[in-house]
């Protein structure tokens, strides 16, 4: 690790070091940013410009308030983010813990690996729009039903994942375990979880972004219950244009949020190797 | 010293993808003693790695059994540790804990404390006490294998396996690791198995080193002891006499096995032409002067010229890679010293006794005896100021250096000693080197002088590392040097091929011998493919000044009257020889023998055709220097009568009935 000089910070030289990585993301969403804006304002384009979500008052009352709560379905945007964030989290963590147990079953078993290969390949296919109608059939309700289209969505690249970690543990590990004459246990704490943990946190983070994806398809669908989804279909319902702007870039960046929050939590594994 | 690790008849084939078994390993039989270094080598692909990882129990044979200490090794187990090649450490542990989770997992009745004495303990052995909480990604390939032996060393096992432990290590690592290696083996008194590709290092580190063969169906080629005392330095090793021909020996296995490899990448179908049974030839040869008849009858398209179309010249290093050549089939025939081929046939090479056959005598003379300068320095000016040095420095090694046992070199060396009361065995030491290494060895001081074809002795003189003591001419004025020799059962497979052979060798023969041509010759063989030196180094007449009285007459002959035709009684000659020192016992069916090994006949119709009547001639008999007469109707009595020779035995020589090769084995 290389040290940080200490003496003042230097703008100038700052600038320098950085301005290749931050001057074109800038310069590309700016630019982007003000094309929507410009043909939203000549009228090429019925869909109201980035600049709305401020002028317009009922969606700078949404930013401004993300907390409030008037009761029923009438909340703030982090209000309806916190019932999605819940819902994810659920679908997820059980996604999850069966996705990570299957897939070492499955990677340890060539047989059991044979046998269910081609549905994993096949289910996965699917898209999560396609399973709520069957989630609403099996469940009858809308709580299990979109927890379910979060974790069948969810489950696959990590039980994909974890299976292919585990068959790529090196055979020198093995052989290490092998001559040691390790316990099954043992192998599985001290050797093959360590070392398909960076493919289960691949899985992991991938099945973040989609189980994101999940929610608000699931809530578009089956409204009712507060989520982001929901906010973005009332508002649909009522015409408020900028509001869904507003819903979808508030997607935007908590799906960004999430991610890197996994990407984060995936360096800290890695380090620790 | 108890057997620790023995492996019995174990054979392993893998199944190959697209069906059938891949024979990796057959009928190896290998006994491990207690506390011993053994090393395996060979090409990769041996099978050296499946052998160690069948000792280690990771891998089962599927033929014969690997036993440790008596008990059939089933499973990989803590009693026999591996290090493996590329460290197997879990990158997610630290130095300490990697070393921790062997010693817990095997040592489980041990208090926490005392495990934990002993992964320090190990690791301050390795000298890694300030990098226990590093993980492995951070360390050095040389640390990480120091933490690998550290770990390896810490569960204390019956036998450590070491499969290339410091291959993927720069030299200067390496060096120090195999030091350390050494020291921990030899303060533990550890049994370990390596292997390795690495020939000094197998020499520097092992007891024994096994050679395995290539694949498919590998097997061990040879076991070396090395005799070097412990403890060894790296340093010191290579002063050690043994070192260098432990190492020659090594390589020329190594080599030898390259070339069988290529040998049966190329396909070799028998191709029968111009009402030959076989135009495509591989033939052996060393780099000396008296390949010139070779080079000339490529060079000059003779071989074409009598139907052999496929001629390939084949050049080894050494004799004995001409033998093995023959034997194993990757030579058709060969250039070989005129001993060969009643050594070979009487089993001299050490292995059943083989027919060799001879139609030509290629060479002779162009031998010589050269001592070192430095002994000249001392004084030594003839044979009798040698005796003399030999006498007043009783005490030093004295070793002259021959090409090999059965070539005219060791025989005449040998007679010339003996004549003049000094025993080849006891007063000085003869040891086998390649003509090329000579030189180098004469310049080091490792031998006193050597014995040996040309050019190897005006190089000696013109670079003044040496002197000539005594010429052949003056042991043995026309004795025959280089024939051509190829195995009987080969020669009667084709023999219409071999007389062709005999045929374009004879013309260039005549060639070599012209003075007119020598120039051109010694232009010829300075090229890379044949010597690869200096064309004024290569001389076929007499230097000047050196043998006043011979000066005019050509050293080399190649041609003339009874030069080329295989004489007999020369051979019985040889045999007597080869007998007087132990290198064969003397057939008692010598005459069959005799009848064998020289193919007059295919002489007689090569000259005939070629319309050569007039060199058929028997030569004179055999006259050597002393004068002692050779009868060839009486060779033990002529054995008999010499002073000077070891306890030698006669004995009758199963040498089968002749019997062509059959095509399918070729």
């Amino acid at each position: 690790m290389s040290t940080v000089t200490s003496s003042g910070f230097n703008v100038a030289q700052w600038w320098k070091r950085s301005r290749k990585t931050i001057l074109p993301p800038l310069l590309g969403i700016g630019g982007f940013l003000l094309f929507w804006q410009l043909s939203a304002s000549l009228g090429f384009t019925k869909l109201s410009g980035p600049l709305s979500l401020w002028t317009e008052e009922r969606t700078r009352e949404l930013l401004l308030y993300p907390f409030f709560d008037r009761g029923g379905l009438d909340k703030g945007l982090f209000l309806h983010t916190m019932s999605s964030l819940s819902r994810v989290a659920m679908g997820y963590t059980l996604a999850a813990v069966v996705g990570i147990g299957v897939g070492i079953a499955v990677g340890l078993n060539q047989a059991l690996n044979r046998a269910f290969d081609p549905l994993f390949q096949f289910l996965r296919m699917v898209a999560p729009l396609a399973w709520v109608p069957i989630a609403l059939v099996m469940f009858q309700q809308n709580q299990p039903a979109a927890i379910f289209v979060i974790f069948i969505t969810s489950i696959w690249p990590i039980l994909i994942n974890t299976a292919e970690g585990v068959r790529q543990i090196p055979q020198d590990y093995r052989n290490v375990a092998l001559v040691l004459q390790m316990s099954r246990k043992r192998f599985f704490t001290k050797i093959l979880i360590p070392s398909a943990l960076p493919y289960i946190f691949t899985g992991l983070r991938i099945s973040i972004g989609l189980a994101w994806l999940a929610i608000i398809a699931a809530e578009i669908v089956m409204p009712g219950t507060p989520g982001i989804g929901f906010f973005i279909w009332d508002a649909n319902q009522n015409g408020y244009v900028s509001d869904i702007v507003l819903g979808v870039i508030w997607i935007g960046a908590i799906g960004l949020i999430l991610d890197r929050l996994m990407a984060w939590l995936q360096t800290r594994i890695a380090t620790g190797r | 010293m108890t057997t620790l690790v023995a492996v019995q008849d174990v054979a392993k084939d893998f199944p190959l993808k697209g069906g059938g078994n891949y024979l990796a390993l057959k009928g190896i039989d290998l006994e491990i003693r207690k506390g011993e270094f053994v090393s395996l080598i060979g090409h990769s692909g041996c099978g050296k790695s499946t052998l160690l990882n069948m000792i280690a129990g990771l891998d089962r044979p599927t033929g014969g059994t690997v036993l440790l200490e008596g008990e059939s090794v089933k499973r990989p187990g803590p009693d026999k540790m591996v290090v493996f090649q590329n460290y197997s450490l879990l990158p997610w542990l630290t130095v300490r804990e990697n070393i921790a989770l062997a010693v817990d997992e095997v040592m489980p009745d041990l208090a926490r404390s005392e495990r934990d004495a002993v992964v320090e303990e190990h690791i301050a052995m390795v000298g890694l006490a300030h990098a226990a909480e590093k993980p492995p990604l951070q360390l050095s390939g040389g640390m990480r294998q120091r933490v690998a032996i550290a770990r390896a060393l810490a569960i204390k096992p019956k036998l450590l396996l070491l499969d290339e432990p410091f291959g993927a290590l720069d030299a200067l690592t390496r060096g120090n690791l195999q030091e350390k290696l050494m020291q921990i083996c030899n303060e533990h008194e550890l049994t370990a198995v390596m292997v390795t590709h690495d020939v000094d290092e197998a020499v520097l580190l092992s007891d024994r080193i096994v050679m395995l063969t290539n694949g498919p169906g590998s097997k061990i080629g040879g076991i070396l002891e090395v005799d070097i005392p412990r403890p060894r330095q790296r340093l010191t090793v290579v002063h050690h006499p043994s070192y260098y021909s432990l190492r020659s020996e090594i390589i020329y296995f190594l080599n030898r096995q390259k070339r069988v490899k290529q040998w049966q990448a190329k396909p070799h179908k028998v191709l029968a032409r111009h009402g030959l049974e076989k135009v495509n030839l591989d033939l052996g040869f060393i780099p000396l002067a008296a390949c010139a008849p070779m080079a000339v009858a490529e060079a000059k398209g003779l071989f074409a010229k009598h139907g052999l179309d496929g001629v390939q010249l084949v050049r080894e290093t050494s004799w004995r890679g001409i033998t093995d050549g023959l034997l194993d089939g990757t030579l058709d025939a060969a250039l070989m010293p005129s001993g060969m081929p009643t050594w070979m046939t009487a089993g001299g090479h050490g292995g059943e006794p083989t027919p060799v056959v001879t139609a030509l005598t290629l060479s002779r003379n162009g031998n010589g005896i050269t001592l070192a300068s430095r002994l000249a320095e001392q004084g030594v000016r003839s044979v009798a100021d040698y005796r003399d040095y030999l006498l007043r420095t009783n005490r030093e090694p004295h070793t002259l250096g021959i090409v090999h046992p059965a070539s005219m070199h060791n025989v005449l060396l040998r007679y010339w000693l003996a004549s003049n009361a000094i025993d080849p065995d006891r007063d000085v030491h003869l040891q086998t080197l390649p003509p090329a290494q000579m030189l180098a060895d004469l310049k080091d001081g490792s031998i006193d002088g050597y014995c040996v074809g040309e050019p190897w002795n005006v190089r000696a003189e013109r670079e003044r590392h040496g002197f000539p003591i005594v010429g052949d001419l003056e042991i043995w004025s026309g004795h025959p040097g280089k024939v051509l020799g190829a195995r009987e059962d080969w020669a009667l497979a084709y023999p219409n091929t071999h007389i062709a052979l005999t045929k374009a060798l004879l013309e260039a023969c005549r060639y070599c011998a012209d003075p007119a041509h020598w120039n051109e010759l010694s232009l010829l063989l300075s090229d890379r493919r044949y010597l690869g030196m200096k064309p004024e180094l290569i001389r076929f007449g007499v230097a000047a000044g050196c043998c006043d009285d011979t000066e005019a007459a050509p050293h080399t002959l190649f041609f003339g009257p009874g030069v080329n035709r295989p004489s007999r009684s020369e051979h019985l000659w040889i045999l007597t020889q080869l007998a007087r020192w132990s290198e064969i016992p003397f057939p008692r069916n010598y005459v069959e023998i005799l009848e064998r090994v020289c193919s007059v006949g295919v002489y007689s119709t090569a000259a005939r055709e070629l319309g050569f009547d007039d060199v058929s001639y028997q030569r004179g008999g055999i006259a050597l220097f002393d004068g002692v007469p050779f009868n060839a109707d009486d060779p033990i009595g002529y054995l008999n009568q010499l002073s000077i020779h070891k306890d030698f035995s006669i004995a009758e020589i199963p040498i089968g009935v002749p019997a062509p090769i059959t095509n399918a084995a070729s």
